[in-house]
């Protein structure tokens, strides 16, 4: 028992801890003994107890996401470890430890001790500090976790965690490489192998009734990579990039003129009840009626082939923002308006400063499914009206029956867009960092 | 805590301002032509500088109190005065939302896509009256003040729920308000983190004396942090008992201990029950 006292007192955070609270928590300690090479804990194992060494040594290896400096450290007699236990909302552990020779060590269950803190406030949150300053300093926590140790004043970080700030580029790095490591891109790669698997057997091996006049994927991937293509398009032909390009072009005016018009509009339309009761109603009778019966009238009204095309990619677009943008604005909670107010904000400063950010989550989600469904509207315009342009070339493809040019259109509709997609959720990251943060983080 | 806040901690001689005289209220809400009757001829005066706990059961028309002080809502008929001034009342029904009294939320309500810093700058930054270095000084000196250094640039939703109310006190005292209305901030919280919190505010408070009316329904909460206790029955809400809470200030958690807490806690836990079962017994929704 004296032993056990002893030990107790020389672990860092025990230091100066009254005599008879010290007996109490080596009460509760238990002892354990672990042979050279035996693992004592996993990474993302339940953390009920923490431990300090009594003889030997343990090999202790922090998980990746620690945002520690180091990550492998040894620990020897006095030196304690495994204090997630102790963390308040941490219940796994954050690292892997074993011992590296016949090791004794001595468990405390967290909770345990925690409640014996609580019979003594006072030493209680000396040591509880203790255990935040050092797990800060020897592991370099995320601010995060040391807020969680109970009663910490944080004041005493301050220092130490200025230099650990979570930049975006190595959450970008951090994010790559456990993406690497999960299923996700070897299943996604299974599900296009997939696909292409299908259309080759179906189209080469087992040459289907119904799929004759199909080109298999060799005919269409020699034709788009040949230098000099059977049916005049690859990708070393100028008149495919015309293509892309002039659909791009078109995208962009629409989608852009749609954000422009549909945000603010969406805006007031979640702000102001008058103005919403104005508005709303005919623009949900209008919302529903889908982009192809617009298009004779969208030739009647505009001139050229060019503005029906842009009009009837940017109906759809706008539709989209618009609604996702007021729904933006009614699901801000009325306590920020209310804080804002309070605060001395006047109605317009609330407007900028509560309204426009807090809508900008949905603002997002709206933009991405506008982009979504300009591009669907884009080849409905091009295969009626419009010359050049991705939808052009699909239909005319057909007419001329040249089959090829038509899955390479597809294939192309389908990179082209994915990537303006990816580019407006960048966009979103970027403005709501506060939200990348937070989820980075997860819920707490 | 310094022996110059601590020699003076208990008196409220020295505040001046934020006296809260609330006479006669009454709400009653009538949404769809069933009049409810939330608050009914309430008469509360504050003294400047007091911490005033408003105790009741869930749903008993605190919060509806706390609202027409903050102006967020109206009030049927009686009226509300601050320092002698008319906030509601005859010929006015609703008070303006101001910066001379601020509510800290039941759920928080910091701007989550502004960073800590931002966000307690945010008041004076409004108003416009001082220059931004100014407020920002400020704002970083009160940051440090409360311990909330290092996490300026961080976003509300980075730091622990006990950090973000910290954050949202100081942002409120930014303002030098008369009074701070809280409508049970600490109800998320648990048990270990809330006792820090308490202490928190206490030591906030002695810095700097603001009229606080605080909506809980936690009785040791109520007695730890207050000068009195105001106990309401349930719906419709009127003060029921008013306690006063003789145990010294400044306190610290080993009041929590000491008989006489137990004895008030004993007091006031037979008239809250009995509001509760009433409550209960009514099936009121929780609001």
């Amino acid at each position: 028992m004296d032993q056990l006292v002893d030990l107790l007192k020389s672990a860092m955070p025990f230091r100066m801890v009254p005599d008879n609270l010290i007996r109490d928590i080596a009460g509760i300690c238990t002892q354990h003994s672990f042979a050279a090479g035996e693992n004592i804990y996993n990474l993302g194992d339940t953390a009920d107890d923490v431990y300090i060494v009594s003889s030997g040594s343990v090999q202790h290896i922090l998980g990746v996401d620690s945002g520690t400096s180091q990550h492998e450290k040894t620990m020897r007699s006095g030196d304690i470890f495994g204090w997630a236990a102790v963390l308040e909302g941490q219940n796994t552990r954050l690292a892997a430890t074993s011992s590296k020779e016949p090791t004794e060590v001595i468990r405390i269950n967290g909770k345990e001790l925690t409640r014996l803190f609580k019979t003594d406030p006072a030493v209680g949150d000396v040591v509880m500090t203790r255990f935040a300053t050092m797990i800060n300093k020897e592991f370099y926590v995320p601010r995060t976790i040391s807020d969680q140790v109970p009663g910490f004043k944080q004041a005493l970080v301050a220092k130490s965690l200025q230099g650990s700030e979570v930049t975006t580029m190595a959450l970008t790095v951090y994010r790559i490489s456990t993406w690497l490591k999960s299923p996700r891109p070897y299943l996604m790669l299974i599900g296009f192998a997939f696909v292409l698997g299908f259309w080759y057997l179906s189209v080469e091996v087992w040459k289907l009734p119904r799929f004759v006049d199909m080109p298999g994927p060799t005919e269409v991937f020699t034709e788009w990579f040949s230098e000099d293509p059977y049916y005049g398009l690859s990708i070393y032909t100028p008149e495919y990039y015309k293509h892309i390009g002039i659909s791009l072009q078109r995208i962009a005016f629409a989608f852009f003129l749609a954000t422009g018009l549909g945000v603010p509009l969406g805006l007031f339309l979640g702000w102001s009840k008058s103005f919403r009761e104005f508005i709303f109603p005919l623009f949900e009778v209008l919302r529903p009626i889908p982009v192809l019966a617009w298009v004779p009238l969208a030739i009647i009204i505009f001139s050229g082939s060019e503005t029906p095309v842009i009009f009837l990619t940017f109906l759809a677009s706008f539709f989209a923002t618009t609604l996702n943008t007021m729904l933006g604005v009614e699901s801000i909670d009325e306590s920020y308006s209310r804080a804002a107010y309070c605060l001395g904000a006047s109605r317009w400063q609330t407007f900028i400063h509560v309204v426009i950010p807090g809508a900008m989550p949905y603002i997002f989600t709206g933009l991405q499914i506008s982009i979504g469904v300009a591009w669907f509207s884009l080849v409905a315009g091009e295969m009626v009206s419009g010359q050049y342009g991705l939808g052009y070339l699909i239909n005319t493809a057909y007419m001329m029956i040249e089959y090829p040019k038509i899955i390479i259109g597809m294939i192309t509709l389908g990179v082209v867009g994915y990537t303006t997609s990816a580019m407006v959720r960048m966009m979103g990251d970027y403005l709501m960092q506060w939200r990348v943060r937070e989820l980075a983080l997860g819920d707490n | 805590m310094s022996a110059v806040i601590e020699e003076n901690v208990g008196s409220l001689a020295d505040v001046t301002s934020g006296a809260i005289n609330i006479k006669d209220v009454v709400k009653i809400y009538d949404p769809d032509g069933a009049a409810v009757m939330a608050v009914d001829h309430c008469s509360i005066d504050i003294p400047a500088g007091e911490i005033c706990m408003i105790v009741g059961p869930s749903g008993c028309g605190k919060t509806t109190l706390l609202n027409a002080i903050a102006g967020f809502h109206d009030i049927t008929s009686g009226s509300i005065h601050l320092d002698g001034e008319l906030l509601c009342g005859p010929g006015k029904p609703q008070a303006k939302p101001g910066s001379d009294r601020i509510v800290v939320f039941q759920n928080g309500a910091l701007f989550p896509w502004k960073t800590n810093l931002d966000n307690i700058a945010f008041g004076p930054m409004m108003v416009g009256n001082q220059s931004k270095a100014e407020i920002y000084d400020k704002a970083r000196s009160m940051m440090a003040d409360a311990g909330l250094s290092g996490t300026e640039n961080n976003f509300p939703g980075e730091v622990s729920s006990g950090l973000r109310r910290r954050v949202e006190i100081v942002r409120a005292l930014m303002n030098d308000p008369k009074v701070l209305l809280f409508d049970e901030p600490y109800r998320a919280l648990d048990s270990l983190t809330k006792s820090v919190m308490h202490e928190a505010l206490l030591e906030i408070y002695y810095r700097n004396k603001v009229t606080i009316f605080f909506i809980t329904h936690d009785l040791e909460e109520a007695i730890f942090l207050g000068h009195r206790l105001i106990i309401m029955s349930s719906r419709p809400c009127k003060p029921k008992k008013i306690m006063e809470v003789d145990i010294p200030h400044p306190r610290d958690y080993s009041v929590l201990t000491s008989p006489r807490f137990r004895e008030l806690m004993n007091e006031a836990k037979d008239v809250v029950h009995e509001e509760a079962q009433k409550a209960f017994d009514a099936g009121e929704k929780e609001g």
